[in-house]
């Protein structure tokens, strides 16, 4: 188990098509426990492989106020939709910005277990947006993609800024 | 998906406020919290900071060992939030310390997580000589110098009085709707709901509810039955004693607190509500709408009556005149640091004119009543004194029984009687 490093925006390697899981075997569940423990760690309530460099359709999420739900996802698949809400979203691999995006009210989602078995489930709310949002990464896709260019443009630049200054201050801690 | 983090949105709400002059009502930051305890912590960590923030930012500067750049506003400000949470708030030391400093990782500062974890952990291990050193400086206070300068030039007893009223949080005064029943069945219906309710000695609609609660939690709020509105506000509908049948203008309006309770008590009045702002306007009209009371509603500037005025002369006319808001501090706490002498100069302005383009339009043997929520005299006693001396049919009658003389006039002050700071006059036209 280890917590891993996150992609950040605007990484080429977040542009990845994640491929189907076709081994549920150690491998898959030993990136499953990772995922939840980066997630948790970063204070997340959704990540999929592709934000740790590990381009497979696994995402994970837990959107209680507990942070006692975790729920993991392999090779999901959203097969109704139904209407729309707008919800101001953030990223851990796009960090400290944060976006009103419009996505599907309701999703049904057909995945499988990290152990190969088969469900399927309804969200709602809070948690269907998060499920769209991760689902989005394993296609290779950002929620900032839903912005204007110009503004996506913005966010590159305060990113691209906010790195350099990290590189040129040695931390203090 | 990220999780927005309570005090980084805490961080947000103050750049809106201090960087954007937005006023704490208008704060959209706090929307990105689901969650409605983060949400309820991240406003509490907003209020008290701004409530402090003179005194926070003494400490900071105490406990820097170099002083930081003034570009440096967040990590300034994230000072603030993590010196706030361990001086007033009951949150766990460490977590607090920790959880603080890591906001600086996510602002992409990580130089800054060191410093802000050394300056806490200072004053944790220094926090009784920090405090003792606090007692003594004017900073304690956390009014801009200003402020203080002008509230001891008003209140040259009472100034220290006034600032620490403003430091404490208001109780939630509810306005019972007479229309629908007594204000002993109202207070009855909300300690059924666990409310513990205590009636005002002033304000006969008056009910005081803890613990403090959002509108939408108020039994009977939706209806008609209670609206969120402080006591000594609710004096200026008593005031005006409007009678059935007559004419009453509004001149000021929104959001429509005082027009809704001048009609809960004269439903058969005819008011017109005026205010400058349409958007401001649409406010009054939900208002009445769920108090179930009509009024007519121009979007009409109250001074350039040429514009709006339809040349009937009112009874009554209540000027609820746009003021500073030093009165209500201790609501908005971000006041004092929005506000600066300027701004004083121009509400005083404004005022005068209001009073003068609006007297007019008062019927001989009519009422005005002027109103402010500021505690400044140049726009309390001194305006109505300058108009008096101008205007030889106007006459001041009061009010009386609360708070102390104008004169003329009478002027509540923060915390009195558990009330907002306000200045009322009873302006009376005699007969020609």
């Amino acid at each position: 188990m280890a917590i891993r490093e996150i992609l950040e925006f605007p990484d080429p390697r977040l542009r990845t098509q994640a491929r189907a899981v076709e081994e549920f075997d150690g491998q898959l569940a030993n990136l499953v426990e990772d995922l939840f423990e980066t997630m948790y760690q970063e204070q997340g309530i959704g990540l999929a492989a592709t934000q740790v460099n590990e381009h497979v359709r696994v995402l994970v999420m837990d959107t209680s106020d507990e942070r006692n739900r975790p729920m993991a996802f392999v090779n999901p698949e959203i097969i109704e939709r139904d209407g729309t809400q707008v919800y101001e979203e953030g990223c851990l691999s796009v960090p400290g910005i944060y976006a009103k995006v419009e996505r599907a009210e309701q999703v049904r989602v057909r995945a499988r277990h990290p152990d190969g078995t088969a469900f399927e489930t309804e969200l709602d709310g809070l948690s269907a947006v998060c499920l769209q949002h991760e689902m989005d990464h394993l296609a290779g896709k950002l929620f900032v993609d839903y912005l204007s260019p110009l503004k996506r443009q913005m966010v590159r630049k305060r990113l691209e800024k906010a790195r350099r200054q990290d590189n040129r201050v040695p931390s203090a801690t | 998906m990220k999780q927005p983090d309570a005090r980084l949105v805490a961080l947000n709400a103050l750049q809106e406020v201090l960087d954007r002059q937005r006023s704490l009502a208008e704060v959209s930051a706090f929307e990105r919290l689901t969650d409605a305890r983060e949400r309820a912590f991240a406003r509490r960590l907003v209020y008290g900071v701004l409530r402090w923030r003179g005194a926070l930012d003494w400490l900071a500067d105490a406990l820097l060992e170099r002083p930081l750049r003034r570009k440096e506003k967040a990590v300034r400000r994230l000072l603030h939030l993590g010196l706030f949470q361990l001086w007033r708030e009951d949150t766990a030391d460490h977590a607090a310390v920790h959880a603080t400093a890591e906001v600086a990782r996510r602002l992409r500062k990580p130089w800054a997580v060191g410093l802000v974890n050394a300056v806490l952990r200072r004053f944790q291990r220094e926090r009784d000589e920090l405090l003792e050193g606090l007692a003594r400086a004017p900073e304690r206070y956390a009014h801009p110098d200003w402020l203080l300068d002008a509230l001891r030039a008003d209140w040259p007893d009472d100034w220290r009085v006034i600032a620490d009223a403003n430091n404490r949080q208001a109780p939630l005064w509810l306005r019972n709707n007479r229309l629908q029943g007594t204000r002993e069945q109202g207070a009855e219906r909300l300690r059924q709901a666990g409310f513990k309710v205590r009636e005002h000695p002033l304000a006969p609609d008056a009910l005081a509810i803890e613990p403090a609660t959002a509108v939408e939690a108020i039994p009977g709020f939706d209806t008609g039955r209670f609206s969120v509105q402080d006591a000594a506000a609710q004096l200026a509908a008593r005031l005006l004693a409007v009678e059935p049948g007559q004419r009453v203008l509004d001149a000021c309006a929104a959001p429509g607190g005082k027009t809704g309770h001048l009609l809960e008590i004269a439903p058969g009045a005819e008011v017109v509500a005026l205010d400058l702002s349409a958007q401001r306007l649409a406010r009054v009209e939900e208002n009445l709408a769920r108090l179930r009371l009509e009024a007519t509603l121009l979007t009409a500037d109250a001074a350039e009556p040429d514009t709006w005025w339809d040349g009937r002369p009112f009874q009554r006319i209540l000027l609820d005149a746009p003021c500073t808001a030093t009165g209500v501090i201790r609501r908005h706490p971000e006041i004092r640091w929005l506000r600066d002498p300027d701004q004083v100069a121009q509400a005083v302005a404004l005022q005068s004119r209001l009073l003068e383009r609006l007297w007019p339009l008062l019927e001989a043997g009519g009422i005005l009543v002027y109103a402010t929520c500021s505690v400044l005299r140049r726009e309390n006693n001194e305006q109505l004194q300058a108009f008096l001396e101008a205007y030889s049919d106007a006459v001041c009658t009061g009010p009386e029984g609360f708070g102390r003389s104008g004169p003329p006039g009478r002027q509540l002050l923060p915390g009195e009687q558990d009330m907002d700071g306000f200045y009322y006059a009873l302006l009376h036209k005699r007969p020609a």
